[in-house]
């Protein structure tokens, strides 16, 4: 399939301005950052009780983001589905950028920001979470950065083994960061579900982006999209909503019908108001009605449900990683079983967990960082395609909804 | 070089230069031995006796803060303790049981902290005491994460007190923990709280666990001793005589 790409003109004031707010939230946090590092990081709302705090929720956010490439790698790399394959240039870009921006996340994070480029590398623990996973982030951008220069020089085979490779690579990037969590003794922690819960996850939050920069990209530059393209991705995600919400129910049903972890996963569902973010970010907001939205024939093959159901899909994962992160910490860990702690000069008890203004100004500065890159790469790189077209595309859209009309289906997408 | 030469080279190199170093850094992984003083033939423990500890006494809080310069700003949320005293009470009103216990690093012999130090600044010595290399730490708290004891705190802010002039302060953003006053075992001396406690109740015994004729050894044979969740399996080598509960 010969695919023309053509970089955005980037020359209108709306353009420069979008750079410069990008620019201007990168420089907020960098600066944020640097108090940081000189006064300490009490600046955050981070305490002895709660040592990991947003940076962290911000970092496994964007590495799972980042798998919007595995999925149109995987399309066209592994089930041959060729008309996604316009697609991997610019999927390909975002996941690099993402895999920058949680590394990004996690290099501001430290205490000690100024040893971060010398000791992983002069001392590294090759058992440490903490090592693998940054060396499986690097490995995944390098990785990317070949996958790219394939895709620009058109070379066909190396294109076709860094599909897979991708696809390989993005797994072990996606279990590895839930294994940070889920390989540590923490009573809401340890499962060997959570790196599964991950990438399920993963799949479903880079999906939704996926469908999300597509459109907007397509439709701001006003070239042409076919529907058809979408709904695909769209009942693709509806199928990852479902799985991850299957493995989050097992995660936690197990946890709550062993005895001894009952009472954690009682605080975990309904302890606070994290239990909130749960059930009315994760389950609800994120998870059903996106599903529902997406499987209904009618809502699932027009686009602006699909966007709506994508958006509320980023948002409900992000609730996701929250929880993965914060409740974990602020529930306290069992010293003495059948006793309880009266009297410590310390808060033994349930925790609490206030983000800082300026935690939130880091985490947009990473945005900064990584929306500049990915603007100007559109810019100066040819990563856009010139327009997406379907297979026989009638036939598909044909048989996902015989009653709908498909040429306005394809005409509304176009406006 | 031809490209096909060139591109089987480059693969060698990309493969090869990860192994080498990885096979580098794997062998000294997990312990490592940082003093001249640390010897694998002695293993330190700490026995406490619940039995003597004073309800009201934090001596041994404050000579450990005094000792390592340990920071204290006033708000429990960046306070540091490498040992802190807590109350506890049975979850059964009608057992009544109440105690004073001592908190403070268990120096397991398979730490959860050391495993997930990224950059092997804590670690454990040779002879046990598992410990945190200041100069190392990247300030990241994973250590934080995975100690299941809540032992581990981190320096939020600068310490402005430097009580103790022979004894470093530590910068801001860097992980803390006991590390039963390694420089004052290196010297022969005792650890400042156990110092302390022999001269008011003498509930804080430290010791040997590999000679069978120390006072630790003796203590753990002829009492009934308990460590903090055992059933972690992260081997704790701190014990408590009377600490009840399951």
């Amino acid at each position: 399939m010969d695919v023309k790409f053509k970089p955005i003109d980037g020359n209108t004031p709306r353009y420069w301005t979008l750079v410069g707010i990008l620019a201007v939230l990168a420089l907020a946090g960098a600066w944020s950052t640097w108090l940081m590092f000189k006064q300490g990081i009490y600046l955050s709302g981070m305490t002895n009780r709660v040592p990991w705090g947003l940076q962290i929720v911000m970092a496994i956010y964007y590495i799972g983001l980042s798998a919007g490439s595995l999925v149109v790698s995987g399309l066209y790399g592994i089930f041959g589905k060729a008309e996604y394959k316009p697609f991997a240039r610019m999927a390909a870009y975002l996941a690099m950028l993402f895999l920058i921006a949680g590394l990004l996340s996690i290099i501001t994070d430290q205490g000690r920001t100024d040893r971060v480029f010398i000791e992983p590398f002069s001392h590294a623990n090759p058992w440490s979470m903490f090592s693998i996973n940054p060396s499986l982030y690097i490995g995944h951008i390098t990785i990317c950065i070949i996958y790219l220069w394939a895709l620009f020089n058109e070379k066909y085979r190396l294109t076709k083994v860094a599909s897979v490779t991708v696809v390989a690579w993005a797994i072990a990037v996606h279990s590895g960061t839930g294994a940070i969590f889920a390989f540590t003794p923490r009573e809401l922690y340890t499962s060997p579900l959570l790196p599964v819960a991950f990438v399920a996850a993963a799949l479903s939050s880079g999906a939704a982006l996926m469908i999300l920069v597509i459109t907007a990209l397509f439709k701001i530059t006003k070239r042409h999209l076919d529907l058809g393209l979408i709904v695909w991705l769209g009942r693709l995600l509806a199928v990852f909503i479902v799985v991850a919400l299957y493995v989050i129910m097992i995660e936690n049903l197990h946890r709550f019908y062993l005895i001894e972890s009952r009472h954690a996963a009682m605080y975990y569902l309904f302890g606070g108001w994290h239990a909130f973010l749960f059930w009315g970010g994760l389950i609800l907001v994120g998870s059903i009605v996106p599903a529902l939205i997406l499987f209904k024939t009618k809502t699932g093959t027009s686009l602006r449900w699909i966007l709506f159901a994508s958006v509320l899909v980023v948002v409900g994962v992000w609730c996701e990683r929250y929880m993965i992160v914060i409740p974990g910490q602020t529930f306290p860990p069992e010293l003495f079983p059948g006793m309880e702690i009266v009297r410590s000069p310390l808060n033994e008890g349930i925790a609490v967990y206030n983000i800082s203004f300026l935690e939130v100004l880091q985490a947009l500065g990473v945005l900064g960082v990584i929306g500049c890159m990915f603007v100007l790469g559109l810019k100066y790189l040819p990563l856009a395609p010139a327009e997406a077209r379907t297979v026989g595309e009638s036939q598909m859209l044909k048989h996902m909804m015989p009653d709908a009309e498909v040429t306005e289906a394809a005409v509304s997408a176009e406006n | 070089m031809d490209r096909r030469d060139f591109l089987k080279r480059s693969g060698v190199f990309l493969v090869g230069a990860p192994c080498a170093y990885v096979l580098h850094v794997l062998p000294v992984s997990g312990a490592r031995a940082s003093s001249g003083h640390a010897t694998a033939t002695r293993r330190w423990g700490m026995v406490i006796d619940l039995h003597k500890c004073l309800e009201d006494c934090t001596a041994c809080v404050e000579s450990c803060r005094h000792e390592n310069n340990v920071a204290l700003h006033g708000d429990e949320r960046w306070d540091v303790y490498w040992i802190r005293k807590v109350d506890i009470e049975s979850k059964e009103p009608a057992v009544g049981t109440e105690e004073s216990v001592p908190l403070l690093c268990n120096h397991c012999d398979d730490p959860p902290c050391a495993l997930v130090c990224p950059v092997q600044a804590t670690y454990r010595r040779d002879d046990g005491i598992v410990i945190v290399d200041h100069h190392r730490c990247i300030g990241c708290r994973y250590c934080m994460i995975a100690c299941p004891y809540n032992a581990r705190f981190f320096n939020y802010k600068e310490n402005h007190d430097w009580h103790n002039k022979n004894y470093p302060k530590r910068s801001h953003g860097v992980a803390e923990a006991c590390n039963f006053c390694a420089h004052r075992l290196d010297d022969g001396r005792l650890p400042a709280c156990v110092e302390t406690c022999q001269g008011i109740a003498g509930a804080l015994t430290i010791g040997d666990l590999n000679d069978p004729h120390s006072e630790v050894s003796r203590l753990i044979a002829d009492n009934p001793v308990k460590r903090l969740r055992e059933d972690f399996g992260t081997e704790p080598k701190v014990y408590y005589i009377g600490l009840p509960g399951r």
